[in-house]
C-alpha cells in the first residue's frame, strides 16, 4: 500500500508541489492527471525517493519509502530510453538485475513477455533496429517483468496506437490482478476513466480533485441530459436552467443544465405522452471536468 | 548479484567490445609495428645492397690482401692494378673509388679517389692503413706480437656520474637521465591519451543515460552512490584491461625478439630494466591518480549534459586542462627549473604531466615528490566526493542553458534536498 501524506516541494521560490495526499491499496490503480508542469513528475520523483519532499512523507506498506524497497518498484519514465546498441534480451536482463532479479529467473520469461506484448523482433535483436512502438513495448516489459508491487507509469499511453494501448491496458490489469499498487499519469481521460479506481488531479502543484472516478463525476452533478423525444430544441431552451441545447449526430438532443434538479421538469414534459426512447441525465465526463478545471484557472 | 557489480559489468562489457576501445588498444601497437616494420625494411635494404667496390693500386700487389675482409662493407677488385684501369672502372661505375698506396721505407702514403657512396667506408680504410703501417714499423723495430698489442692497448676510463644535491655530490646509481626522460615522456603522453579516451567514455556513459532518461530508471533501482562508483569501477577495469593487454604483449614480444639483432641494435645503450623501474615507480602513481582524477571530473561534467549530443562540449574543459598539462610538461622537459613547471608540478590537475619530467631531470627532492603525491591523491579524493555530491542532483536537472546554468540549478536542488532532509530527520 502506497500512501502520500501532504507532500510539498519547493525549488527556490517556486512551489512545484503543494499538499498532495493520496492512498493506493494493494491491487488498486490510481490516475494522476494534470497539465504539463502541474507537478506530476515531481510527485513521481518524490515517491521514488529521487527528490526529498520539503514537507510530508511517502509511506510504503506503512514504512517510509527508501531505496531498500527499490526492488519492488517498476518505473516507466515519461521520456523513454533504452540503450540502442544492446540486444532486447540484454536490455531486459540488465534492468531486471538492477531490480535484484537473477538472469536465471528472468531469462525463461522473456519469450512469453515478448509474445504478450506482440513485440516484432527476436530477443537477440539490437534495440535500435526496432520501431519506436516496439521499443516502447520493450520498455514496458522492463518495467513489469520483475513483478513489481509498486508500479509507476508516467504517460504510458502516449505514442501507442489503439491496438498497443489495449495490450498495455491488459498488462496493467494483469499486474493489478497480481496485487500491485499502480499509479499512472495520462493526458488521455478515456484511459483514466477505464482503468482507474481513483484519481487525483493536479493544477499548479495543488491537488484540486481526489476520489474515485464516479465520486468526482457525481460531485459535478448530473447536469448533462441526453434526450430523444418530441420536444424541439426551441421548446427545450424555454425550460428554466437550460444553458444550451444542441442535437448531436445521432439525432439526440444534448442539453446542458445548470443544476441536476432542472431535469425533472423536462422529464415530465417529455414523457407527458408516454414512452420516449432516451432520457439520460449524466455527470460531466472526466475530459469535460479536466477542461473545465483548467479553464477556471485561465479565466 | 550485487547491483554495484551489475553496473560495473554492464559498463565494462559494453565498452570493451566497442570499436573505439579496440582502436585505442591497437593504436600504439600499430605505431610500434609500423616503426619496426620500417626499420626492418631499412635494415633489409642495407643487407641486400651490393657492397661498395674499390680498387687498390700499389707496387706491391700483396697489399691488396690487407684490405680484403670477408663479408665486409666493401670488396676489393683484385684484377684492377693500374691507375688507368681504375679510372676507367670508376667511369664505368664498376667501382666506387680507388686507393693508391706507396711505401717509402716504413711510411705509407695513400690517396683515395671516390664517389659519395664510399664516404662511410673511409674510416675503415684509414684504420686498415694505420694498422698496416704499425705492422711495418713494428717489424722494423723487431717487436714481438705481444709488444705490438701492449703498445696499442687503449686506456680504460672508469666513469661515474654524480649530481649536486644540497651542496653535496651524490653518486648516481644508474646514471641515465635520458632513460628517465624517455619514461617521463611516455607517462606524460600516456596520461594525456588515456585521459582523453577514458574521460570521453565515462562522460558519454553518464550523458547518454541521462539524455535517454535511463538514468531515472537506474536511480529508482539502485542508489546514486552505487551507480556513480559502479560506473567508475567499470571504466577503471577497462583501463586495467588495456594495461594488462599491453603488459602481456610486451612480455611475450620481449621473449620472442630479445635475441634478434635488429632489436638489439635498436635497444643498444638503453637499459630496459631502468625504463621499467622508472615506469613502475612514482610515475605509475602519477599515471593512475592522473587518469582517475580526470575520469571523475568527466563523470561530473557528463552528468550536467541534457542531450547526448552535447557530450563533446561538456568535456571541453577537461581536454583544455589536459592540453595545458601536456604543454607545461613538454616545457618542463626543456627547462625543468623554470618557475612555471615548478609551480605547475604542485597543482594537482597538472602534477601527473609535469612532475615526471622534474623527477627525470632530478630537479625535485624526495620531499617535493611526496608532497605532490599526497596533493594529487588528496585532491582526487576531494574531487571524487564533490563530483559525487553534485552528481546526485545533476542527473535530475534538465536545462536548455549552458553548463553554468545547470550547475546553478543543481546547486539549488542540492540545497533544497539537504534542507528537506534536515527538517525531516
Amino acid at each position: 500500500m502506497l500512501e502520500a501524506k501532504s507532500l510539498q516541494k519547493n525549488f527556490g521560490d517556486v512551489t512545484a508541489v503543494d499538499g498532495i495526499t493520496f492512498k493506493i491499496n494493494k491491487g488498486e490503480i490510481m490516475g494522476l492527471i494534470g497539465q504539463n508542469g502541474a507537478g506530476k513528475t515531481t510527485t513521481f520523483r518524490m515517491i521514488l525517493d529521487l527528490l526529498t519532499p520539503d514537507q510530508g512523507e511517502v509511506l510504503w506498506k506503512g514504512k517510509k519509502l527508501t531505496n531498500k524497497v527499490f526492488n519492488q518498484i517498476g518505473y516507466l519514465p515519461e521520456e523513454r530510453g533504452l540503450y540502442p546498441k544492446v540486444s532486447i534480451e540484454d536490455q531486459i536482463l540488465y534492468f531486471a538485475q538492477l531490480r535484484g532479479k537473477s538472469k536465471k529467473e528472468i531469462k525463461p520469461l522473456i519469450d512469453d513477455w515478448l509474445e504478450k506484448f506482440d513485440v516484432k523482433g527476436k530477443r537477440g535483436d539490437k534495440v535500435k533496429t526496432l520501431s519506436k512502438g516496439n521499443q516502447q513495448k520493450v520498455q514496458l516489459i522492463t518495467t513489469l517483468i520483475h513483478q513489481p508491487e509498486l508500479i509507476i507509469l508516467d504517460e504510458p499511453f502516449s505514442g501507442l496506437d489503439p491496438v498497443n494501448a489495449e495490450l498495455l491496458e491488459s498488462g496493467i490489469r494483469e499486474a493489478q490482478a497480481n496485487g500491485a499498487s499502480i499509479i499512472f499519469s495520462s493526458h488521455n481521460m478515456n484511459n483514466v476513466e477505464e482503468l482507474c479506481d481513483s484519481l487525483i488531479m493536479l493544477r499548479d502543484g495543488n491537488q484540486i480533485l481526489n476520489g474515485t472516478v464516479k465520486e468526482i463525476r457525481e460531485k459535478f452533478g448530473r447536469t448533462k441530459l441526453f434526450l430523444e423525444s418530441s420536444l424541439s430544441l426551441e421548446e427545450l431552451k424555454q425550460f428554466p436552467g437550460v444553458q444550451s441545447a444542441t442535437v448531436n449526430r445521432d439525432g439526440i438532443s444534448v442539453i446542458q443544465l445548470s443544476a441536476a434538479e432542472n431535469g425533472k421538469a423536462i422529464f415530465d414534459a417529455a414523457t407527458a405522452d408516454g414512452y420516449i426512447p432516451t432520457f439520460s441525465q449524466q455527470p460531466p465526463t472526466l475530459e469535460e471536468i479536466f477542461k473545465r478545471m483548467v479553464g477556471e484557472k485561465n479565466e | 548479484m550485487n547491483k554495484f557489480w551489475v553496473i560495473t559489468k554492464e559498463v565494462y562489457k559494453k565498452n570493451v567490445k566497442s570499436t573505439s576501445f579496440i582502436i585505442m588498444l591497437l593504436a600504439p601497437l600499430l605505431a610500434i609495428g609500423i616503426f619496426y616494420g620500417i626499420s626492418y625494411f631499412i635494415a633489409q635494404d642495407e643487407k641486400n645492397a651490393e657492397p661498395s667496390a674499390i680498387a687498390v693500386i700499389s707496387e706491391d700487389p700483396a697489399i691488396q690482401d690487407v684490405f680484403t675482409i670477408e663479408d665486409g662493407p666493401y670488396e676489393v677488385q683484385e684484377d684492377i692494378t693500374t691507375q688507368e684501369a681504375a679510372e676507367e672502372a670508376l667511369l664505368d661505375e664498376e667501382i666506387d673509388g680507388y686507393l693508391t698506396i706507396s711505401e717509402t721505407g716504413n711510411t705509407i702514403d695513400s690517396a683515395i679517389v671516390h664517389t659519395d657512396s664510399l664516404t662511410n667506408i673511409i674510416p675503415i680504410l684509414n684504420e686498415q692503413l694505420s694498422n698496416y703501417q704499425t705492422l711495418l714499423r713494428a717489424n722494423e723495430l723487431d717487436l714481438s706480437q705481444e709488444q705490438v698489442m701492449s703498445l696499442s692497448e687503449p686506456v680504460v676510463i672508469e666513469e661515474s656520474i654524480v649530481s649536486i644535491e644540497d651542496g653535496n655530490l651524490t653518486q648516481e646509481e644508474n646514471n641515465d637521465t635520458t632513460v628517465k626522460e624517455i619514461g617521463a615522456y611516455i607517462v606524460s603522453f600516456a596520461v594525456y591519451m588515456f585521459i582523453l579516451f577514458y574521460a570521453s567514455i565515462i562522460a558519454s556513459e553518464v550523458a547518454s543515460e541521462k539524455g535517454t532518461r535511463i538514468m531515472e530508471i537506474i536511480l529508482s533501482s539502485a542508489s546514486a552512490t552505487v551507480h556513480f562508483f559502479g560506473k567508475l569501477a567499470g571504466v577503471m577495469l577497462i583501463l586495467l584491461t588495456q594495461l594488462v593487454v599491453y603488459g602481456i604483449i610486451g612480455f611475450v614480444t620481449y621473449f620472442f625478439v630479445k635475441d634478434s639483432a635488429t632489436i638489439q641494435g635498436l635497444t643498444q645503450g638503453i637499459d630496459l630494466a631502468t625504463i621499467a623501474k622508472e615506469l613502475l615507480g612514482y610515475t605509475s602513481i602519477f599515471f593512475i591518480t592522473g587518469v582517475l582524477m580526470y575520469v571523475v571530473f568527466a563523470a561530473f561534467f557528463g552528468s550536467l549534459v541534457t542531450k547526448i549530443e552535447d557530450v563533446n562540449k561538456s568535456i571541453t574543459p577537461i581536454v583544455t586542462l589536459a592540453i595545458i598539462g601536456l604543454y607545461v610538461g613538454i616545457f618542463a622537459f626543456a627547462s625543468p627549473e623554470n618557475i612555471v613547471p615548478v609551480v605547475f608540478s604542485y597543482i594537482p590537475l597538472f602534477t601527473p604531466f609535469v612532475m615526471p619530467f622534474r623527477i627525470a631531470s632530478e630537479t625535485v627532492g624526495q620531499l617535493g615528490i611526496w608532497i605532490s603525491i599526497i596533493g594529487t591523491v588528496g585532491f582526487t579524493a576531494i574531487l571524487t566526493y564533490l563530483s559525487f555530491v553534485f552528481y546526485r542532483a545533476n542527473v535530475l536537472i534538465y536545462s536548455d542553458g549552458g553548463v553554468i546554468k545547470s550547475l546553478k540549478r543543481s546547486w539549488g536542488l542540492l540545497k533544497s534536498n539537504r534542507k528537506a532532509k534536515k527538517i525531516n530527520s
